[in-house]
């Protein structure tokens, strides 16, 4: 189907973005790269009255090192993120789930920040964004504001934005040496959202597992963290035998959906033994 | 497919049933919900649902098939079709309110036929989403109950349910008993409404998030 008709403006800064979002009222929405947004439209799912479009606004594409964070713009696209030596650098976990995003046709058009403001649970960079507790910057009529993402992702396809904020940029915090990390996404067909995706960020110092980051994908109405399983990785040997139980506990606190795809019940199993195989490979195990 | 969900109000049963039963107190707690029009026991209105970017108007009718106060049951039968699409529902709503002393479980059982594309999904979001939708009617229920307990105790014992002892079709504009207070006989003018009023908006949540998963998992072919 052809969207319904809607007004489209193309501002070239982030301040006439702001106010055009806020002059445009509670149906004006940005576009980024289009790749969640437009099917919307397409399939008459979303009416909005005003489409403001920040593909024009230089500042909120690029990366960039910042001393203890890479700042990524949020117009960055997934491709750019994953080839970037920055990105595989600092934050390899985000490279290597940014790879398994859709195919190269939505990564070369989709964006980090675009993937993160529509707050798929089911979306890979959610739950790798949640692992990594990066920062979210967004700007508003008040000002620019910094989101944690523990704080971000509210429910399913919500985010705590503003109708008439936008988000700029992404603090990645580095994380330093002794960090492993690794991410196992399960689906069915080659290009697919995952059933269940675990993010996994390990830190190993000898025969110990220091401390643990365990994001989920799909485990609910929004992306969460495997609490219980980092909690029992803390201080544990680097052994299978201590990964597999605490992966035991991944599911944990989670309230996974039943549908077409998989039972709630299969996705919790998924989950465990999706993050005995991520911790274990982060972990070197 | 069936959908069940449960929630339990703090009045004993038979207030219970009469609150439900007054339409224009607990309209506004089932949010983006409008009552166009109400027909004898037939009732009209729209359900406005927004989920995050997405947004579906469903309008519809439905009308209650069994009212049986004395048993705390009231089914209703619901048909809706998408504001700007070719979507349709059809519900049969089964409620069931239990006696729990000072307070009453009200379970409700929802049989659900989608047609048009939505019906290619599963359940997925839509019952996490039901839920929601229900708590929050339910604390704004409860809110209201609390606030209009001594405005609408007295009126409310004689409700007009017991017409439904009759099978079928019951005539919920019944016969009124003898009203001291303005409150009881908007109670009267809209009776039989608010089970509807309640489940037709959760009906029409519910199938926008058949619609929102339809979407996501579209995607993946």
């Amino acid at each position: 189907m052809i969207p319904a008709g809607f007004d489209y403006v193309r501002p070239s800064s982030v301040e006439d973005a702001v106010a055009a979002l806020a002059g445009g009222g509670e149906d004006a929405k940005v576009l980024g790269g289009g790749q969640s947004f437009l099917p919307l439209l397409r399939l008459r799912m979303a009416y909005p009255s005003l489409l403001v479009d920040v593909g024009r606004i230089g500042q909120m594409r690029g990366i960039r090192d910042d001393g203890d964070a890479l700042v990524i713009g949020a117009m960055t696209t997934h491709h750019q993120v994953l080839t970037d030596p920055l990105v595989r650098e600092h934050a390899g976990l985000l490279a290597a789930a940014t790879a398994t995003v859709a195919d190269p046709a939505v990564r070369h058009r989709g964006t980090f920040g675009g993937s993160l403001a529509h707050a798929d649970p089911a979306g890979d960079l959610p739950a790798v964004a949640l692992a990594y507790g990066v920062q979210l910057v967004v700007a508003g009529p008040g000002g620019r504001r910094t989101i944690d993402a523990a704080d971000f992702f509210v429910d399913y396809l919500q985010s705590s934005m503003a109708h008439d904020e936008v988000l700029v940029e992404v603090r990645v915090p580095k994380l330093g040496a002794g960090w492993g990390f690794h991410y196992e996404k399960f689906q069915r067909t080659a290009q697919a959202w995952a059933l269940v995706g675990v993010a996994a960020l390990v830190k190993r110092s000898n025969g110990t597992i220091e401390e643990a980051r365990v994001g989920l994908t799909n485990m609910g109405s929004t992306p969460v963290r495997a609490a219980a399983a980092e909690a029992a990785l803390a201080g544990a040997n680097a052994t299978a035998e201590a990964v597999a139980a605490a992966a035991a506990r991944a599911a944990e606190g989670t309230n996974p959906s039943s549908d077409l795809h998989a039972a709630a019940d299969y996705r919790e199993h998924l989950a465990r033994v999706l993050t005995r195989r991520a911790v274990g490979a982060a972990a070197g195990i | 497919m069936q959908l069940e969900h449960q929630f339990t109000v703090s009045v004993p049963r038979d207030q219970a049933w009469d609150v439900l039963m007054n339409v224009e107190q607990i309209a506004p707690c089932m949010p983006g919900a409008t009552l166009d029009s109400v027909d004898g026991d037939e009732f009209a209105g729209r359900v406005k649902v927004k989920v995050g970017p997405i947004q579906v108007t469903y309008a519809g009718k439905a009308h209650f098939e069994v009212a049986d106060k004395e048993a705390g049951r009231a089914v209703i039968s619901a048909s809706g079709r998408e504001s700007r699409g070719s979507g349709t529902v059809k519900a049969t709503i089964h409620t069931q309110l239990h006696d729990q002393g000072d307070s009453t479980q009200v379970d409700v059982v929802t049989d659900l036929d989608i047609t048009g594309r939505p019906a290619q999904f599963g359940r997925g979001v839509m019952v996490e989403v039901g839920n929601k939708i229900l708590g929050q009617f339910t604390n704004c229920l409860e809110a209201q109950i609390h606030a209009g307990q001594t405005a609408a105790a007295a009126p409310t014992e004689a409700a007009p349910g017991e017409a439904a002892a009759e099978g079928g079709a019951p005539k919920l504009a019944a016969v009124p008993p003898p009203r001291p207070s303005a409150e009881a006989i908007d109670l009267l003018e809209t009776a039989g409404a608010p089970v509807l009023k309640r489940v037709l908006p959760l009906v029409g949540a519910l199938l926008a998030i058949f619609l929102v998963w339809r979407l996501v998992r579209r995607r993946s072919h």
